[in-house]
């Protein structure tokens, strides 16, 4: 249809001509991702990221067969060393002094984490060896993790949030490992690893590779949420869109020319933050493949419906704009893009569940295999699919060409 | 007024209410094709509700609307693709080219006219890659009757199209409008001039308080006041009694500020009374004008009121 991919070229053309628009889909992201990457990337270190974490190893018995208590500390101490030279390691371990009582340590350790100074604190208890020799007995797999370990957190920081990720990650690939050694590794069984593993042959996990996700969802959002009703709102009030009401135009014509105008604006911006990302900062993560490009595709829609959603709301584009900024604190912030949403009160927690953010933010960071699985696949798609249906049930009873209709 | 066949629109009993509001109530008329047909009146007479509703922005409460055959209740896309308007008040993208805007309003119809042609029909060929919101007033107005014309559309409303331009520019669209009409197109207009209803028009629907109160040629709507002249003249500040007698010239005198108006169908007689009552409160008659009844008169005599009131 003509009309609608010459209403998606206006757009475009808008979209390029004018300033603010410009600045907000193009130019703003990419000056986040460069801001965010400076700040706590290490300083402009290439984008490296390190976590203070402590390991303690409080396994007595070594007698047995394999000594895992050992191989688990060994790998951890492992990430404390730097790769290359001149680059910092992922995680600067802290130990105890030689003959210190592990107990008094451990509690030490424990204070440092809730003051912040530590990232977690990583707990091999008595009696690991025979946990998991029994378990691997049982059932021949997840010699590690599963409550074997145990993992101390504050929930309250960002490090900890992101340290954790990465020792579940690293933990999977000591699982195959393990399993590898003694025989009972299947491919295809084990959590795939590999490119989070730390060690000789590895690629470190850089911050820039854990906001890349977030600040392209939020580069999206911004346009969804702001971008879209802005438009549709400021040509509705400024009588733009009256004269579209007496040719043959639809409504939904009109929408789906929009829609693709808008995300080939995406497109862009993603392209542009994606390129900065890698060439500029080292991200090593890569989107070619089909789950995350179906979570990108599914962000980019759902923030579109929702900037729809205003549109029908707003009487004008003022109202839209107040309405855009009342959704944009919770869903931005209680949604996993920058910051923790662990140990929040109940009531916050209620709208990190609903928030659609929350499940795209986690399942494009999934697909890219940067964070460990909270949410099922199909729970994370079936959210934003149900928010995009909601919008444009709204939309589609409620947007008008003039606000007097 | 044409034959049956030759009626392009007919609009039958049409009612839009709002609460206790009449905006249009109840009103019929018919639009001969190829000409031009003016809806007159006030503001708030109920012209563009009427409006707004032959050209489907508004649904009628009662009525029914026949255009180009078709027996409706309302506007449909058949009928909007054979359509064209010009809107009072609409506007366009800022940032978009006149020429992608006139692309824009082609590809929304099945059949359309080469934008070079509509943009050489409007003047604005020099024009075509200047931002929207570059264009003078005059320049913006033709972009939307160019707009109006992409689908070479054969029912044109036009909304108050010289309202806002200057008198070098109210000329250009009176000659657009005329050239529409001898291409043959059917032209529904709205305008607060009478000069411009008087010039354009075939024919003229007089409305006020959402009724029609007189409809016909300009020259037979005239020609309701006899064969009256008028006679208009400033008298300045008059002292007290110097306007008595006044009112006994002619068929009827009235004063507004300083403007006298008479009314007369003996030319001749009121004029030497009026030297004489000149002359007796030593009054001079400035600014005086002999005319022909025009639509104010007209609007006038069948309200009370001036059209701009």
């Amino acid at each position: 249809m003509k009309g609608i991919l010459r209403i998606a070229a206006g757009h475009l053309f808008t979209a390029f001509r004018e300033r603010v628009t410009l600045f907000w889909f193009l130019i703003f992201p990419v000056f986040l991702l460069a801001i965010l990457t400076l700040i706590f990337g290490n300083m402009g270190q290439e984008g490296e990221i390190s976590f203070a974490i402590s390991v303690v190893n409080l396994e007595s018995n070594t007698a047995g067969p394999v000594d895992f208590a050992a191989i688990v500390e060994g790998v951890f101490k492992e990430t404390g060393k730097a790769s290359e030279e001149g680059k910092e390691p992922l995680f600067t371990l802290t130990h105890p002094s030689d003959g210190e009582d592990l107990e008094e340590f451990l509690a030490r350790e424990k204070e440092a984490l809730r003051l912040g100074r530590r990232a977690a604190v990583i707990v091999i208890p008595e009696g690991f060896n025979q946990e998991l020799l029994e378990r691997m007995m049982r059932s021949g797999s997840s010699p590690s993790g599963n409550g074997a370990l145990t993992i101390f957190v504050n929930e309250g920081s960002a490090a900890s949030e992101m340290a954790t990720s990465i020792i579940e990650q690293i933990l999977a690939g000591v699982d195959r490992e393990i399993l590898t050694h003694i025989g009972h590794f299947q491919e295809g069984e084990a959590i795939p690893s590999e490119t989070l593993w730390v060690g000789s042959g590895g690629e470190e996990l850089s911050y820039v590779d854990f906001l890349l996700p977030g600040v392209i969802l939020m580069g999206f959002f911004v346009n969804g949420l702001f971008g879209v009703p802005g438009s549709i709102l400021f040509a509705r009030d400024r009588r733009v869109l009256r004269r579209y009401w007496v040719t043959p135009l639809t409504v939904s014509h009109y929408l789906a020319g929009f829609s693709l105008g808008h995300l080939t604006l995406c497109l862009i911006q993603f392209a542009l933050i994606f390129m900065l990302a890698r060439f500029a900062f080292g991200a090593t993560i890569t989107f070619a493949q089909p789950m995350p490009v179906l979570f990108l595709l599914l962000g980019a829609i759902t923030f579109l419906t929702f900037g729809f959603f205003i549109a029908s709301v707003a009487k004008t584009a003022n109202a839209g704009m107040a309405i855009a900024n009342i959704l944009n604190m919770p869903m931005m912030f209680l949604g996993g893009l920058f910051f923790p949403i662990g140990g929040l009160p109940t009531l916050l927690k209620v709208i990190v569940y609903a928030n659609p953010v929350t499940y795209l933010a986690e399942g494009l960071r999934m697909s890219l295999g940067v964070q460990g699985e909270t949410f099922s696949i199909p729970l994370t798609l079936a959210v934003p699919v149900g928010w995009i249906a909601f919008c444009i049930f709204v939309a589609s009873r409620r947007l008008s060409w003039d606000v007097e209709r | 007024m044409n034959g049956e066949n030759g009626i392009l629109m007919r609009v039958s009993n049409l009612k839009k209410y709002y609460g206790e509001v009449h905006a249009v109530d109840d009103i019929s008329f018919a639009i001969p094709r190829a000409s031009v047909f003016t809806i007159l009146g006030p503001n708030g007479a109920g012209k563009t509700t009427t409006l707004e509703i032959l050209e489907g922005i508004r649904e009628p409460d009662a009525g029914e609307i026949e255009v180009f055959g078709m027996q409706l209740k309302k506007v449909t896309r058949a009928v909007k693709e054979r359509m064209g308007v010009l809107l009072q008040d609409g506007n366009f993208e800022p940032y978009l080219k006149v020429k992608e805007v006139a692309h824009l309003f082609a590809s929304f119809f099945k059949r359309a006219l080469p934008v070079d042609e509509v943009l050489a029909k409007v003047a604005l060929k020099d024009k075509a890659n200047a931002y929207a919101k570059t264009l003078s007033g005059g320049q913006k107005q033709r972009l939307a009757v160019g707009v109006a014309l992409v689908n070479d559309p054969d029912l044109i409303f036009l909304d108050e199209p010289t309202t806002g331009l200057d008198p070098q520019a109210r000329r250009n669209m009176w000659s657009i409008i005329t050239d529409l009409k001898d291409q043959g197109k059917t032209i529904i207009l709205t305008t607060h001039y009478m000069e411009e209803a008087e010039a354009l028009s075939d024919y003229v629907c007089i409305m006020d308080h959402g009724a029609i109160i007189a409809e016909g040629s300009p020259r037979e709507l005239a020609a309701r006041l006899g064969q009256e002249t008028i006679i208009e003249f400033t008298a300045g500040e008059l002292v007290d009694g110097a306007s008595d007698g006044l009112e006994t010239y002619g068929k009827s005198a009235r004063t507004e500020g300083e403007t006298v108006t008479l009314e007369t169908d003996d030319l001749v007689h009121t004029m030497e009374q009026l030297l004489a009552w000149s002359r007796e409160h030593q009054v001079p008659l400035k600014n005086m004008a002999v005319r022909q009844p025009n639509l104010e008169d007209v609007f006038l005599s069948l309200t009370g009121r001036r059209l701009r009131e």
